[in-house]
């Protein structure tokens, strides 16, 4: 099977959603299948920026492992995706190339962090789109856009030239509008990596896939959902109990820490990781180098960071400071383990926990720029609690409120994607999907 | 005085601690560096088995307690040289700790052993720029943190030396050359302490103190108080100076590293087998061939291949032969000798055990030793050997009283030495008057 793919067409797309940071310049491709990898997945033959000003120019030798993997499995990388500087962000307009625009309606948002994924999902059907997640990137974008996206076990795809945020929260997934394609695709990028010690701990992943037969519904996760939201995720909850899958709710009391742990140690682990970036070796060096070292390295990353990785930077910078480590980072480690356990402990009983994906549908451009990033971070309340337990999570289309796209989530225990994946089948084969109307 | 060390060794590995880059032999700068040693974004560690290995037979040679389990952590400070702005290390879960090491009699506690990686290396140039060689960036280091025990600049640095020939011995760890020990050096002549980091090499360590124990003392004597404070060596200069503040008083901010995980290391250091250590050689050494302390630590701290020499001559022939040989001629052109002593123990031994079985005089086995070691023409020695004995003889026949003496302190010997060097000019090599003397005098002895 092949899919002729023309460039005109993605560069028209390109203009009108900023879906790419970089875009292939061959004029058409003769492939077994056509992919993008979110701009933070290291490419040969790409800039590798990850929304950055600082990274301009910075042009990695090698292929992150998925991109590779997907490259042998005779896939062709049309570009690199566009998203949130480093992935902070809920919205992507925390880009420094363009926002990527909803193509369900061009004045709100993608989602984010991997905005620029879920949009090319969402336009081109037969597109597999690699992602990234730290707190929700995949699955709050696919929400928005429609689509479905996955976010496997932590540990199930190398992260071997992904560009960190949070070393210990980082996955990288799948978007597109087919479910198919997430059955075709996670089982060729996932796999043991001796480059990526994390990924070196994996079972392998079940051929056959089981059936979710029972699912549960913490109660604390319905609580402060928009009402379109709920009326959509109602409906889909009768359409799950039609496919004769138990419904039932359960309390989990730690969901409500989720989101101040992760944001400590996802900030904590953020500005080690930025600490790198300061005008030497690769990226933005257009510094005065009269000036002493430390004094060069603040004027580079003065200049070329965004308000939010800064943000973010002093956030945790500051959490894990002698005298605050204990108040914040370890106890922040410590709430991630109670959230663990309880998880494994509905496990016991369902295969699955379902939840909406987002609080709301995707918000306006105006309203996100008059959000503060408090409010921002709280959306991220249902997608953040598997994601620091680094459990699995799946994102379906599940309905329509104002026109914009519902989703509902899907979270199984550790290394059960296969639940997740034929969750995402049936899922599509009992509910009706629109695909947003794009006109070249 | 109290002094406490932090001894940074490199550890021997072929590639580096995080990426398969070797760790020896680069022709140029910056030609052993990969994306990984470099921190280039998308890059992570992967760590080299072989490092924690090397650590953990350190650990347990110093009799440390060695947990369950061990990770790394992120150091986190901003230095050109340091690739990632964070070094791997370990914080929270050392590799050992509470470990003690015997000064002699005298136990020197110690705190901690850690692995880290070692960052790049900052060359100055003259124009107030500097150059950086990444090499060194991710080459494996065992850090060995010490209690403040030990009470001289002179015996912190005998620590050292004796720590650093356990060392060198129990891992293989090469001399040369390019892995050079470096120390943060702790102490305080009073009640407050001054650290000078990155001190290279045993000299630089016990001048180094030397200096602060004066600095201190002067400090105290003259009625003012001693800073808490990080310190430099200027090694041309030979003395300390105050660090830039902002350069050490950084808050590290260490968080654990996720991307290398977890490991459990009680079993791995379970089935660590330690060779003898060379200072327990030398307690055996003792007791078994009935050696003095000094010859039997001086045959180790030359080499411990010269230790194992000395046993297989034993083997063939007796304590006493073993020894006169040891410490006369093979000391004499050992350095010549080692480079090449796997190839030559074999026809070493043989001549003398040779001479052991009388085929040959005490002067023929030491022209076939000295051309064996040295690959010189033999005929040229006897000539000049012959000569060189004959006037050792006759000093010592004049002069019966040395022998007595020499029973007594071997440093006897250098009358004779001094004496034979004035007559004979520069006729002769400093090495074989000393070899041609011991060895003459032990025979009479």
């Amino acid at each position: 099977m092949s899919s002729r793919f023309s460039l005109k067409d993605l560069e028209k797309l390109n203009s009108r959603y900023s879906i790419f940071t970089s875009l292939t310049s061959e004029k058409e491709v003769d492939a077994e299948f056509v992919f993008s990898a979110k701009d933070n997945l290291a490419s040969k033959d790409f800039e590798t920026r990850a929304g950055s000003k600082i990274l301009e120019g910075y042009a990695p030798g090698f292929d992150a492992t998925p991109i590779k993997k997907m490259r042998k499995a005779g896939g062709f990388l049309a570009g690199k995706t566009n998203m949130d500087e480093f992935g902070f962000g809920t919205f992507s307009t925390n880009s420094a190339y363009g926002i990527p625009k909803n193509p369900f309606d061009l004045n709100r948002s993608c989602g984010g962090s991997s905005g620029g994924a879920a949009c090319i999902a969402a336009i081109i059907e037969d597109h597999v789109a690699l992602g990234v997640s730290t707190g929700g990137s995949i699955v709050c974008p696919a929400s928005f856009c429609g689509v479905f996206g996955i976010s496997p076990t932590y540990g199930r795809v190398s992260r071997y030239g992904l560009v960190d945020y949070g070393n210990s929260l980082d996955k990288v997934g799948i978007l597109s509008a087919k479910a198919a394609n997430l059955t075709k695709y996670l089982p060729i990028i996932a796999g043991k990596d001796p480059k990526d010690p994390t990924s070196c701990v994996q079972p392998e992943m079940r051929k056959n896939l089981r059936k979710i037969k029972s699912v549960a519904i913490p109660k604390e996760a319905i609580e402060g959902i928009s009402k379109g939201v709920m009326e959509s995720f109602r409906s889909a909850l009768d359409v799950l109990k039609s496919m004769s899958i138990d419904v039932e709710y359960v309390n989990m009391p730690s969901l409500k820490y989720a989101i101040p742990a992760y944001y400590v140690i996802a900030t904590s682990e953020a500005s080690t990781n930025l600490a790198r970036y300061c005008g030497m070796r690769y990226g933005q060096q257009d510094g005065d180098l009269a000036l002493k070292f430390d004094d060069y390295f603040s004027s580079i990353r003065s200049k070329y960071f965004g308000d939010e990785a800064k943000r973010r930077i002093l956030l945790g910078t500051f959490t894990r400071m002698v005298g605050y480590a204990d108040r914040y980072y370890n106890k922040a480690l410590q709430v991630r383990e109670i959230i663990i356990v309880e998880y494994k402990n509905i496990f016991k009983t369902h295969d699955a926990i379902v939840t909406p994906t987002m609080p709301f549908v995707s918000p306006r451009f105006d309203e996100i720029s008059k959000m503060s990033a408090l409010q921002s971070y709280k959306a991220d309340f249902l997608t953040v609690p598997p994601n620091i337990s680094g459990t699995p999570h799946l994102s379906v289309p599940c309905g329509y409120s104002d026109g914009m796209p519902v989703g509902m989530q899907f979270i199984a225990d550790h290394w059960n994607e296969d639940l997740l994946l034929s969750a995402a089948t049936e899922w599509e084969k009992a509910f009706d999907i629109r695909h947003p109307e794009v006109k070249l | 005085m109290r002094i406490g060390l932090e001894v940074h060794v490199q550890l021997p590995t072929k590639s580096k601690m995080f990426c398969s880059c070797p760790t020896t032999g680069a022709d140029a700068p910056n030609t052993h560096i990969c994306p990984t040693c470099l921190g280039m974004p998308g890059s992570r560690p992967s760590l080299n088995k072989k490092a924690l290995e090397l650590g953990l037979t350190i650990a347990k040679m110093l009799k440390c307690t060695i947990p369950e389990t061990t990770w790394f952590s992120r150091k986190t400070y901003f230095y050109p040289d340091l690739c990632k702005h964070f070094q791997i290390t370990q914080y929270d879960t050392p590799i050992g700790e509470k470990g003690i090491y015997y000064l002699g009699k005298k136990p020197i506690r110690i705190t901690r052993v850690h692995l880290e990686e070692d960052p790049g290396k900052t060359k100055r140039i003259g124009d107030g720029s500097s150059l950086i060689d990444y090499n060194r960036s991710g080459i494996p280091l065992v850090e060995i943190v010490t209690e403040p025990d030990l009470s001289s600049p002179a015996e912190a640095r005998q620590f050292l030396s004796e720590l650093l020939t356990e060392i060198r011995y129990t891992i293989d760890l090469p001399e040369d050359g390019e892995r050079s020990v470096r120390c943060d050096c702790n102490i305080s002549v009073g009640t407050e302490r001054c650290e000078v980091k990155n001190v290279t090499g045993l000299k630089n360590v016990e001048r180094c103190l030397t200096f602060e124990a004066i600095r201190q003392t002067k400090v105290l004597k003259a009625g003012k108080t001693i800073e808490r404070e990080t310190r430099h060596f200027d090694e041309e200069r030979k003395v300390t100076m105050p660090a830039r503040k902002k350069e050490f008083e950084a808050d590290y901010g260490y968080i654990g590293e996720p991307d290398l995980g977890i490991f459990h290391i009680a079993s791995i250091a379970e089935n660590i087998k330690l060779r003898e250590s060379p200072l327990n050689m030398a307690v055996r050494f003792q007791k078994d061939y009935e050696l003095d302390e000094k010859t039997a630590k001086q045959i180790i701290t030359t080499s411990m291949k010269m230790a194992e020499l000395f046993e297989k001559i034993v083997k063939i022939s007796d304590t006493q032969t073993a020894k006169t040989w040891i410490t006369g001629t093979i000391s004499a052109y050992w350095k010549e000798f080692e480079p090449t002593a796997e190839e030559k123990t074999k026809d070493l031994i043989s001549i003398i055990s040779e001479f052991y079985v009388k085929k040959i005089t005490d002067t023929e086995c030491n022209i076939k030793l000295k051309a064996l070691m040295t690959g010189k023409d033999p005929a040229e020695i006897t000539e000049t050997s012959s000569d060189l004995d004959k006037l050792i003889n006759s000093f010592l026949d004049e002069n019966q009283s040395i022998l007595a003496d020499y029973r007594k302190n071997d440093k006897a010997a250098n009358r004779i030495i001094g004496s034979v060097m004035k007559q004979t000019g520069g006729k002769y090599s400093s090495a074989d008057i000393v070899a041609a003397t011991k060895r003459l005098i032990d025979i009479r002895l």
